[in-house]
């Protein structure tokens, strides 16, 4: 069994917001000058981490199933000349890379996830089993177009962040993951979204052998 | 119950990881056949058009056998990586004691492509991450505990050291790190779009050149790792693991270096007692590779670098268990493979353009690079 605190949960849901709408709102939570060319995931995920004030000894554990979707889609939209800053901005981890390199942030340990059924379990363990005393968890998803409508991307857009540590002063939530006999067990992404932005309570099996208990204070 | 640090566990640590099984797929062959032409000098890549049957300037490419660039239903990959698993150890993976850790930085994502480019809605099947990895649980016979990480060109890395830490923590009975990037016109069109896939060959860590090149290579592998037990001392020993992201830029290091050496700063000490070589990343880049390689001969004077892209060409997020499958061949085998198709001056006295004799070593240093400034690399111990 692995036990840690929730610090800071920071929950964002735009609904449909429009990226030039997510840019103006946003704004003050980078740089100057440096969201022209961010994603709405980068974006959203900026903004969930603004007040976090990520250190490089913290570990950053990200997880998204479809991850820059409209980079994605309009970079393959740009073929046959395709886009070299379409191409670089489509990759897993760009979000969190547009969000750090704008801070001029680095960070030691960073483990991008991709997956879904299973996705918010071994996000969940890779934070647990990180060697770092402060390990930031995150992740989203930008809703997509063309490629929603073929069910390859994500309908809908949200973004969120908590640290984790061994530390339960301050914390506004538990987690506790320990093993099971069950053969089964899935949480996908948004419906972990719902219970950090609801501060909803979870119990149950999320990956083979792996159960996740989420209480709030 | 762990309520403690992470350093407190719930089961004995093992003195060491043990690298149970590996091998690969290349255009080449598997491991041994990969080991054999590198030991050659030869040369996979081979130039095709950038945009396969939509044409493009020639760039070069290492296709593995039976896969068409221009992508299929169901993928042409598919069937080699098939015979790549088919090689598996017989253990229940994807159960709950037997985790697997699939890295890729691509995926299925040249189906994505075929798909835009023909309206066969028959590829979108292949086209997302957890789609395709779907497609191999099935096809494999896994079970459903496949964690999946995308780090770009060090995704193998993380999976190494997310299933190392599973077997410290006691959570694995045994841990599979399985890697595959096939080359689609998506990433080579990308990589051609950042003009570092042009109409060269890539020459690592050789100062003679003024435009770097490199090319990109079809590439899968997998790593079973398993706790050393009963204090035995396994063969091959996982005994370091490092990682570092300079954040810096996204397709540029901090050019003092600083990010290299980053990354190995906590294993200079472990590493100081050793006698070891450095397999690198070495794409054929050249403010990369001079970074990495002077950053490599100031840490470490005395280990020669070599590094394969050369011949294989980069094979992405899957090139760091490609290259240790490699590199457990050649421990096999007893010989190490120079680093092809480069060409003096060298950005430092270690490179190695040369096949030499392992049994002066004992231990490797596998490093390798990433878009953002993403750095990672591993030690293996070996008798």
């Amino acid at each position: 069994m692995i036990e840690r605190h929730l610090h800071a949960v920071r929950t964002d849901a735009p609904a449909d917001e429009s990226i030039a709408a997510t840019r103006e709102r946003l704004a003050g939570a980078f740089p100057r000058g440096s969201t022209r060319r961010m994603t709405q995931l980068g974006l959203l995920l900026g903004g969930v981490l603004s007040d976090l004030a990520t250190g490089e000894d913290d570990a950053i554990v990200y997880a998204s199933t479809y991850a820059e979707t409209r980079a994605l889609e309009d970079y393959l939209v740009s073929f046959p000349t395709p886009s070299p800053t379409l191409f670089q901005t489509s990759i897993h981890p760009s979000a969190i890379q547009q969000v750090l390199i704008a801070r001029q942030q680095p960070v030691r340990e960073f483990f991008p996830h991709t997956g879904r059924d299973q996705l918010v379990a071994h996000a969940l363990q890779s934070a647990a089993l990180a060697a770092a005393p402060r390990v930031i968890v995150c992740g989203g998803e930008e809703h997509g177009t063309w490629l929603a409508e073929q069910n390859a991307a994500s309908p809908h857009a949200f973004a969120f962040a908590f640290a984790l540590s061994v530390d339960p002063a301050g914390a506004v939530g538990h987690l506790r993951l320990e093993s099971t006999d069950s053969p089964t067990g899935e949480l996908a992404l948004p419906e972990f979204f719902n219970a950090l932005h609801q501060r909803s309570p979870l119990s149950r099996d999320v990956a083979p052998g792996l159960r996740l208990t989420l209480t709030w204070r | 119950m762990i309520r403690g640090a992470p350093a407190a566990v719930n089961a004995p640590l093992p003195s060491s990881i043990s690298l149970a099984a590996t091998d690969c797929l290349t255009a080449f062959g598997d491991a041994r056949q990969t080991h054999r032409a590198l030991l050659e000098s030869r040369r996979a890549l081979a130039f095709h058009p950038v945009l396969g049957g939509d044409g493009g300037d020639p760039v070069p490419l290492a296709l593995a056998a039976g896969h068409a660039y221009d992508e299929t239903v169901p993928p042409s990959w598919l069937e080699p990586l098939a015979g790549l698993a088919a090689r598996l150890p017989d253990d229940p993976w994807g159960t709950a004691r037997f985790p697997v850790f699939v890295t890729s930085s691509n995926f299925g994502v040249g189906s994505l492509h075929a798909f835009r480019r023909t309206g066969d809605a028959r590829h979108l099947r292949y086209g997302t991450p957890f789609a395709t990895v779907e497609v191999l649980r099935e096809r494999f016979g896994w079970g459903p505990n496949v964690a999946v990480v995308s780090h770009a060109c060090v995704s193998a890395h993380l999976g190494l050291l997310l299933a190392t830490r599973s077997l410290e923590r006691g959570l694995a009975t045994r841990a599979l790190v399985f890697s595959f990037d096939f080359v689609s016109p998506f990433v080579a069109g990308g990589f051609h779009a950042l003009k570092i896939l042009n109409a060269g060959l890539p020459a690592p860590y050789s100062a003679a050149g003024t435009t770097g090149s490199i090319g990109l290579g079809d590439g899968a592998a997998f790593a079973v790792l398993a706790p050393a037990a009963g204090g035995a001392r396994p063969a091959l020993r996982l005994t370091a693991q490092t990682l570092h992201n300079e954040m810096h830029h996204f397709t540029a290091n901090r050019s003092d270096g600083a990010g290299f050496a980053a990354c190995l700063a906590p294993v200079q000490t472990t590493l100081a007692r050793r006698r070891f070589w450095i397999k690198g990343h070495g794409t054929g880049t050249l403010e990369a590779g001079r970074l990495e390689a002077a950053t490599l001969a100031r840490l470490f004077p005395s280990a020669p670098l070599v590094a394969w892209k050369g011949s294989l060409g980069h094979t992405l997020g899957s090139c760091g268990l490609v290259e240790l499958a490699i590199v457990g061949e050649a421990l096999r085998a007893g010989m190490v493979p120079g680093t092809v198709g480069t060409e003096p001056p060298f950005f430092s006295d270690a490179v190695a353009a040369e096949p030499f004799p392992s049994r002066d070593y004992d231990g490797v240093l596998l490093t390798s690079n990433a878009f953002g400034g993403a750095h990672a690399a591993c030690f293996l111990s070996h008798d």
